[in-house]
Formats: C-alpha cells, sequence, structure tokens
C-alpha cells in the first residue's frame, strides 16, 4: 500500500527553480535512500513533503491525504527529523520529548520510555539538552521522529554525529521498522551506510530526479568494478577514465562493461604493461551513484 | 488547545532571560520601596547652621537683601537649636509662630536696636518657649481662637474665620498637636495654608483660564483635606505601600513594559531562530491554531505578569513599609461633582491595571506581529520599544497641536486611567470611540500576522 506519494512536485524560491517535477513513492516496508550532492533539493523535497514549505506544484499524498489541502489528517503518522535535531536547549532529554508528546493525543510515559530505550539515551535522558553531544542530540531527534508510531519516517541525514556503533543501531532500528509496514524516507550523505538495507535509491541532482530504481536494479547495472594487478600503475594513467582509480604501486581500479574491460585489457598488454591477474566486484550503491550522477562528486 | 497553550507556557517559565528579568525586578522593587521609605527623611528639614564668619561672608550689611539673609540665618540657629531640644508635637508651631518672634527679635537687635522693644520681645519668647518646652500645644490653640474670634467680631459674616474658627475647634477635640507625623495636623496646616487663597477665587467673577485651574486645584486639595479630617483617614502619607501601589504603572510601567516585549517578541520569532519551528509545525495542529495558542498564551501572560508583578510589590512593600496601610482607602476627587470618592486598596489598584492594560495588550501584540514577519527577536523588541517611546512623543504633541490627523493614533487612546481618576479625557475622546480604534489595530495586526505566518517558507537555518 501507498504510504507517500510525490506526483511532479516543483518548487520555485522567487525565479529560481529548485524542484522540478520531483515524483516517488514509498509504500509500505519500503525504505528508500534519497541521494544527491550538496544543493540538490533534498532537504527542499523533504520540507516540501512536510508542508514547512509551500509547494508551487504538484502534489504531495500522504496516507490517502493530500498535504496542502488536508494538513492536520495527512501529517498525523508522520515522523520527522529534518537537517538537524533542534530541541530546546534549556530543557532536559526527557522534558523535550514530554513537551513534543504533547502535541499528539494519548502517549502515554511508558511508549516514552520505550522510545528512549530504542534510542540508548536512558542513562542522560534527565541531563540537559545543552550538556549532549552532537550524536546524543541526535538520537534524541531520532526518538522525537518516533514519539507518535509514525508509519511514515522522514529522516534527513540522521547518521550526523552518529558514532559507528549508533550507526549501526539505528540501521537496525530501522530494519525493525521496515518490517512493522513502515515506509521511510532517509537521506544522507555516507552513501555506503544505506546500501546495506535500503531497498530503493533515489538519486536527486539539481532538483531533478536522475534515477529511481530498487538496490538490486542500480547494483546490476551492466557495469562493473574490476581490479587489476599490473606491474607499474605509474604507466597507466593516461588509459584511465576520470573515474577509474589508481590504489597503489601495482593495483587500479576501473569500472566498465564487459566490452570495454576487455578492449581496455588489450590497450595495456599492447603498450607493454603486464596484467597478471583480473577480478570482477560488483558496484557499491556509491560508485553506481557517481557513475549515474554523471561523475560529480559528493563533497 | 489548552494542551498547547500549557506547552507554549512551560517554554516560557523555563527560559532563563525569564528568571534574569524577575530577580531585576525583585530588586528595583525593593529599591523603589526602601526610597518611599526614606522619601521623608531625605526632604527632612533643614538642618545647616552658619557659622558667623560664614553668615558674614561677603553680606553688606546695609544692604536690605543681605540684611535680610544674614536675620534669616541668625534665626534658622536658632531655631535649629531649639528644635533639638523639643520633641516633634510642637514641630509646626517652633517653624512659624516660633520663628517669626526670633527673626522680630533679631531685626530689632541688629538693626534699630531699641532696648525698650527688645526686652519686650525677649519677654514675650521666653513666655513662648516655657509653652513650647511643656509640649503645651492647646495654649497655642487656645490663643488662634481667641485671636480668630476678636477678628470675627469686626468681620462677623466672614466665612473663612469661621472655618479656620472651626479648624482650631477641630484640634482641640481631636487632640491633634503640631507634629509633621501627625497626617490630621498635615491636613489642617494644608487647609489654613489655601484657605486665603481659595475664598478669593471664590468671590470673583471672572476667573482667567490660569486662575480656574488654579481654582480646580485649591477646590481638589479642600475637598480632600476636608476629607480626611472628617473621615480620619491617613490618605495623603506618600511613604507607605499604598502610596507605593497607587503609582503602580508610573513606578513599574518600564518592567511590564519589559515582561511584554521580551515574551511576545520572541515566542514566534526564537523557533524559527533555534530551528524548532521544524518540529511545532509538523505536528497535527493546523498553522493557524499553533499561532493562536501563542497569541493566546501572550495575551494571557500580560495581565497574569501584572498581577504576578502586584503580589511582589505588595509582599517586598509590605516587608520593607509595612502591610497596614493596605486598610487606608484610596481617594478620588470627582471633579464634576465636587465629591471625595473612596476605594479601598484592592478595588482602586484592580480598576488602576484593568484601565492601563490595554497598552500593553496592543504593544504585546505589536512586538507578536514584527516577531512573526522579521523572524528577529532583536528587531521585534527594537521596534516596539522605538514605537513606545515615539508614542509618548506624539501623546505630547496632541496635547499642544490639536491636529485632526491625531486622532486616530493608537496612543492617544490606550490609556483609560481618566475613567478612574473621574478627570476629563485630555483629548476629549469617549471611551467607545477609544475602544472602536483599540479594536481596529487589533484586527489589522492579527489579521497581518495571520495572514503571514500561514503562507511563511520554513527556511534554512
Ligand atoms: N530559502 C531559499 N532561497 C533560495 N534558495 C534556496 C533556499 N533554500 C534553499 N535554496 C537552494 O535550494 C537548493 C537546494 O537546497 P537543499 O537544502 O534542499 O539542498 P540539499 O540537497 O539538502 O543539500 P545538502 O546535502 O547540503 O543538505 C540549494 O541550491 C539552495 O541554495
Ligand atoms: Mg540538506
Amino acid at each position: 500500500m501507498s504510504i507517500l506519494k510525490v506526483e511532479n512536485l516543483s518548487k520555485k524560491f522567487g525565479q529560481k527553480e529548485i524542484l522540478k517535477n520531483v515524483s516517488f513513492e514509498i509504500n509500505e516496508g519500503d525504505i528508500l535512500a534519497f541521494i544527491g550532492p550538496n544543493g540538490a533539493g533534498k532537504t527542499t523535497t523533504i520540507k516540501c513533503i512536510l508542508g514547512l514549505q509551500k509547494i508551487t506544484k504538484g502534489e504531495v499524498i500522504i496516507n490517502g491525504y493530500n498535504i496542502k489541502k488536508n494538513f492536520v489528517k495527512a501529517i498525523t503518522k508522520v515522523g520527522c527529523l529534518v537537517e538537524s535535531p533542534d530541541v530546546y536547549m534549556y530543557l532536559s532529554g526527557y522534558e523535550n520529548l514530554v513537551m513534543q508528546a504533547s502535541y499528539y493525543k494519548k502517549i502515554t510515559e511508558e511508549d516514552l520510555m520505550k522510545i528512549i530505550q530504542l534510542v540508548g539515551l536512558e542513562n542522560r535522558i534527565y541531563d540537559k539538552v545543552s550538556k549532549y553531544s552532537l550524536g546524543m542530540r541526535e538520537r534524541l531527534g531520532i526518538a522525537i521522529a518516533l514519539i507518535n508510531k509514525p508509519n511514515l519516517l522522514i529522516l534527513d541525514e540522521p547518521t550526523n554525529g552518529l558514532d559507528p556503533e549508533g550507526i549501526k543501531e539505528l540501521r537496525e532500528l530501522l530494519i525493525k521498522l521496515s518490517k512493522e509496514k513502515i515506509g521511510i524516507l532517509i537521506s544522507s550523505h555516507n552513501l555506503s551506510e544505506l546500501e546495506t538495507f535500503c531497498n530503493k535509491v533515489c538519486i536527486l541532482s539539481k532538483g531533478e530526479i536522475l534515477s529511481l530504481n530498487s538496490i538490486k536494479e542500480i547494483k546490476n547495472i551492466d557495469e562493473n568494478k574490476y581490479i587489476l594487478k599490473i606491474d607499474n600503475t605509474t604507466k597507466v594513467k593516461k588509459y584511465l577514465s576520470n573515474i577509474d582509480k589508481i590504489l597503489d604501486k601495482n593495483y587500479i581500479e576501473v569500472i566498465k562493461d564487459e566490452n570495454d574491460i576487455a578492449k581496455f585489457i588489450k590497450e595495456l598488454v599492447l603498450n607493454d604493461i603486464n596484467v597478471y591477474e583480473v577480478k570482477k566486484e560488483a558496484l557499491s550503491l556509491e560508485e553506481a551513484f557517481i557513475k549515474i550522477a554523471g561523475g560529480k562528486k559528493i563533497v | 488547545m489548552f494542551n498547547l497553550i500549557k506547552a507554549e507556557l512551560k517554554k516560557i517559565f523555563r527560559k532563563k532571560s525569564f528568571l534574569i528579568v524577575t530577580i531585576i525586578f525583585i530588586l528595583y522593587c525593593l529599591l523603589t520601596n526602601v526610597i518611599y521609605k526614606e522619601m521623608d527623611n531625605i526632604l527632612e528639614v533643614d538642618e545647616t547652621y552658619y557659622t558667623d564668619t560664614n553668615i558674614s561672608n561677603n553680606l553688606d550689611l546695609t544692604n536690605q537683601e543681605d540684611l535680610e539673609e544674614y536675620l534669616n540665618n541668625k534665626t534658622k540657629n536658632e531655631i535649629n537649636d531649639i528644635k533639638k531640644n523639643n520633641d516633634s508635637s510642637m514641630e509646626y508651631i517652633i517653624d512659624n509662630y516660633l520663628y517669626n518672634l526670633v527673626y522680630e527679635k533679631n531685626k530689632i537687635k541688629y538693626t534699630s536696636k531699641d532696648e525698650e522693644e527688645l526686652t519686650k520681645i525677649e519677654k514675650e519668647l521666653a513666655e513662648t518657649l516655657k509653652y513650647i518646652n511643656n509640649n503645651d500645644w492647646e495654649y497655642f490653640v487656645n490663643l488662634k481662637i481667641t485671636n480668630l474670634k476678636a477678628e470675627l467680631k469686626e468681620d462677623e459674616s466672614n466665612s473663612r474665620l469661621k472655618e479656620l474658627i472651626s479648624l482650631n475647634e477641630y484640634r482641640l477635640t481631636n487632640k491633634v498637636d503640631y507634629s509633621y507625623k501627625n497626617y490630621l495636623n498635615n491636613a489642617i496646616i494644608a487647609i489654613e495654608t489655601d484657605l486665603l487663597e481659595y475664598y478669593n477665587f471664590k468671590s470673583k467673577d471672572n476667573l482667567s483660564k490660569e486662575e480656574q485651574e488654579r481654582y480646580n486645584y485649591l477646590q481638589e486639595e479642600m475637598a480632600l483635606n476636608n476629607y480626611i479630617l472628617k473621615h480620619k483617614v491617613d490618605a495623603n502619607n506618600t511613604s507607605n505601600l499604598n502610596a507605593v501601589l497607587k503609582e503602580f504603572p508610573a513606578n513599574f510601567g518600564l518592567f511590564i513594559l519589559i515582561y511584554v516585549i521580551m515574551i511576545s517578541g520572541s515566542i514566534v520569532s526564537e523557533e524559527f531562530n533555534k530551528g524548532t519551528i521544524k518540529y511545532l509545525l509538523t505536528k497535527p495542529h493546523k498553522r493557524s491554531t499553533i499561532l493562536a495558542s501563542k497569541l493566546l498564551t501572550v495575551l494571557l501572560l500580560i495581565p497574569l505578569i501584572i498581577i504576578f508583578m502586584c503580589l511582589i510589590e505588595i509582599l517586598i512593600g509590605g516587608f520593607t513599609l509595612g502591610f497596614n496601610s493596605l486598610n487606608i482607602p484610596i481617594l478620588i476627587y470627582n471633579s464634576s461633582t465636587n465629591l471625595i470618592e473612596s476605594y479601598s486598596v484592592i478595588k482602586y489598584l484592580s480598576i488602576l491595571l484593568i484601565t492601563t492594560l490595554p497598552e500593553f495588550l496592543i504593544l504585546g501584540v505589536l512586538c507578536f506581529l514584527l516577531s512573526t514577519i522579521t523572524t528577529s527577536t532583536s528587531a521585534a523588541i527594537t521596534i516596539t520599544f522605538l514605537f513606545y517611546l515615539m508614542s509618548n512623543v506624539i501623546s505630547n504633541l496632541a496635547l499642544m497641536y490639536n491636529l485632526k490627523i491625531f486622532n486616530y493614533f493608537i496612543a492617544l487612546h490606550w490609556n483609560f486611567n481618566y475613567l478612574l481618576t473621574k478627570t476629563p479625557n485630555p483629548y476629549n475622546f469617549k471611551p467607545l470611540f477609544s475602544l472602536g480604534i483599540i479594536a481596529i489595530y487589533l484586527i489589522v495586526m492579527l489579521c497581518l500576522t495571520f495572514i503571514y505566518f500561514n503562507k511563511k517558507d520554513v527556511k534554512n537555518i
């Protein structure tokens, strides 16, 4: 069942067109990785979905309700963390949760305690937020996003400031949630963190969707990563394209489809470069992304 | 809605700025009360002593003015000596009756040097001092009555003399001595001083504008002091809790303003600046509901804070100035009926605050509007404060120049204190007209705020 449907979403700031006809859909159990370089419009898209910014053109439908026309019903079952977890610094973590809960109906203290445990803040929850570290604030932000038992979870760069343990926990949490028929939209810079558990990926560049595929499709584009062992990597520089890499003295990494790799090896051999070993590897999500986004670097 | 307002209140009360302003207010309150308490001591009679060289310095005794100054200073020295040795019940007699005698004596001593007259006056002085040292204030009252009665014989229809006599008889029956600490004495003195001028105006037909104003003032003073004598209420005391509360807006208006703009200037803009607005506006409530909850919080908090300030003042004032003055009523002169109306402190204070409230509500809404539109706390606070200063200037200008355009300026309408003090509106506005203007201002400001807030994009911070 469709939880979030974005149709031809466009957004203009004055004359500047920030989003151009963005469309995608999230169903129950989906985890959509929302990827794009800085300034692509990820945060803007998320703000439009949440009604924080006015939509210039297009529709956003959440749980069957249009966000423009039926804001209250559409937003009721949405949990979100936009950009940074901005909470009231002069209150304690617990007071912040209680405050956020007070805007919903019927959230019990037990519910809060469960969420606190889920994000692993039970030891520090009664401290003032101004004494929290960045990662702890991020955990609090995630807790707030979960407070109303949402069926659509929107997280904008939630891994900011989390330690590896925290990232792992978040990943496990999201996987668990997605099994409970929740739809999740997650944007992040750290693509390698997402690839292991996302089932959909949406690549955004300059306000346009470049590619919207399932993870499997992306990984199965007919290009592959090859690691070659050669005698001297300094000599091959001129044969490499901009997405290929020299790994060290003997190893290079190239991304090519099957036909091209054969030609490439032939070329090396003809130019007196010895090839000792060729290893084929699947593309990581990040590499696939760079490839699709036209080799743009993610800063 | 109730929940939303509760959350807003919690945010405000937990902020450091609120605590800091409250602490400053309490200190300020303490200071104000101490000043009120010490006011009398600060203004206490001048007890400067002049040494002889000091007196004669630069004084040319052949010159009439210098001579007078010399005699005055000499007299003051002697009077100060006498005062030191007497308790307060003779204060007024020493300052006036005795002063004149001593001055007279000095005049003879240093100018005419007539031995005969000097011995005569010195004898009279000694006689008077005897009564003064015995604290026999009744002697002086009787003396005055005798003199007045003699005067009255010659001018039997003189109602001023009759009134003076009855005032002195009042002294005797109510045992009012001549101490300045005795409020009945002060009221009697005030009437005695004003009486001559009052009767002059009363008998005159065509009063000029200034004279009419002065006459009105005298009428008010007479009515007030007569009421004090009749009902024995210490209503003119300026150094008790009662007096501080009577002037509450004048004493603490600035702090009310600070609270108002601090709260209404930050309640919307701070959420935008700190980014917390993202959570707030993704809650299942309409934007207008969220804004309305904030507005209601402000409108509710303004009267609550004023009440809170009053309670703190009553508490601090009670401990510094004493609580007993709360029993004394506050007197108001109604100029149209020429009567005194008596209010209990609580009733007076309530009406005073209610008639002052519109000003702060309007400033609060203005600051709220600016806070929403600019999303800058400092801009909202600064502009509102400037508006407040400017409105004072324009209110004064409007008193001087009767321009039509001023009639629609809000600051001329937002103060209803004149309804309490029973004075005419300084600009001749009807209360209903003022209320209408206020309503129009409020509606326009609130519409702007709501329209703007509903359209606002949440920008990156
Ligand atoms: N209020 C605004 N007025 C004008 N342009 C804006 C405004 N807000 C954002 N933009 C522009 O919109 C584009 C998209 O911004 P957005 O914040 O959505 O990017 P993003 O994909 O979230 O980037 P990042 O990965 O750095 O978070 C940027 O080019 C930005 O300059
Ligand atoms: Mg962003």
